[in-house]
């Protein structure tokens, strides 16, 4: 994966959490793109424009969670109507470890991280797929 | 996790409303941003606590639960424990649908915020 051609989405209902998410990728990757969306179906709006590499997404959300987007996504790709697969990093206050086990298992979920973010977790696995 | 039974409980008011430490070391010591996220985080508090007392209101437990979690998700991470434990008990009586000791933590929530916020006017960064 080029790092200077990077594409995150951000997934996630609480402006404040994106905006922490957000400072912290621009200052680990200057050069790549960030999106937005503040629950699943604007996450969903913003796969088919961006097409982005890296999602990081949250499962709690208001109109439609993170179950809900997986759904979405898993079924586009069925259907091939979506081709490219991201990399998708689950960051979730869920704390229920069957719940946290069964979301690791969803498609394209490559890491399930629990908040409150420890960013240098993120951090060594963004190294991991980027180096 | 210190829920108390009443909100004068001393060791309900001995709690640190803010870790200062972790609020900075969750933006990488950048004050500005810490500004910022905090300023949002009072904005969503207000929000969310008015629209928790519309839907109690309703018996939305799904949208209970909803403002719950994300209550505790971002004072976690701004390092408000103390809100982020209560909003964390408030989200598991939202899902045994109890809403007598739903609203009774709720009372505490506010009670808690209260304190934020007076801490927060005085917050130097």
């Amino acid at each position: 994966m080029n790092k200077d051609k990077i594409r995150f989405l951000i997934v996630e209902d609480d402006e404040m959490i994106r905006m922490i998410h957000k400072d912290f990728l621009r200052d680990l990757y200057p050069e790549s793109e960030i999106f937005e969306a503040e629950n699943g179906a604007q996450g969903i709006c913003q796969h088919f424009e961006k097409n982005p590499t890296i999602i990081l997404l949250d499962m709690m959300m208001p109109i439609l969670g993170g179950e809900g987007f997986l759904d979405i996504l898993e079924e586009g790709h069925n259907c091939n109507i979506l081709t490219n697969k991201p990399k998708i990093i689950v960051v979730t206050a869920i704390k229920d470890v069957k719940e946290l086990m069964s979301i690791g298992k969803r498609f394209a979920v490559e890491a399930v991280i629990s908040k409150p973010l420890v960013q240098n977790q993120l951090k060594s696995l963004l190294e991991d797929w980027l180096s | 996790m210190i829920i108390p039974t009443h909100p004068n409980n001393t060791d309900f008011l001995s709690v640190p409303v803010l870790d200062l430490e972790k609020a900075l070391s969750r933006v990488h010591h950048k004050k500005d941003l810490l500004k910022r996220v905090i300023d949002i985080f009072i904005q969503g508090l207000s929000e969310k606590t008015d629209l928790i007392e519309k839907e109690i209101k309703n018996q939305n437990w799904e949208s209970l639960g909803i403002l719950a979690h994300s209550l505790k998700g971002s004072s976690w991470t701004i390092g408000a424990q103390q809100l982020g434990d209560i909003a964390f008990a408030m989200e598991k009586a939202s899902e045994k649908k109890d809403m007598i000791f739903f609203h009774h933590l709720f009372q505490i929530f506010k009670e808690s915020v209260h304190r934020f916020l007076e801490h927060g006017q005085n917050l130097k960064l």
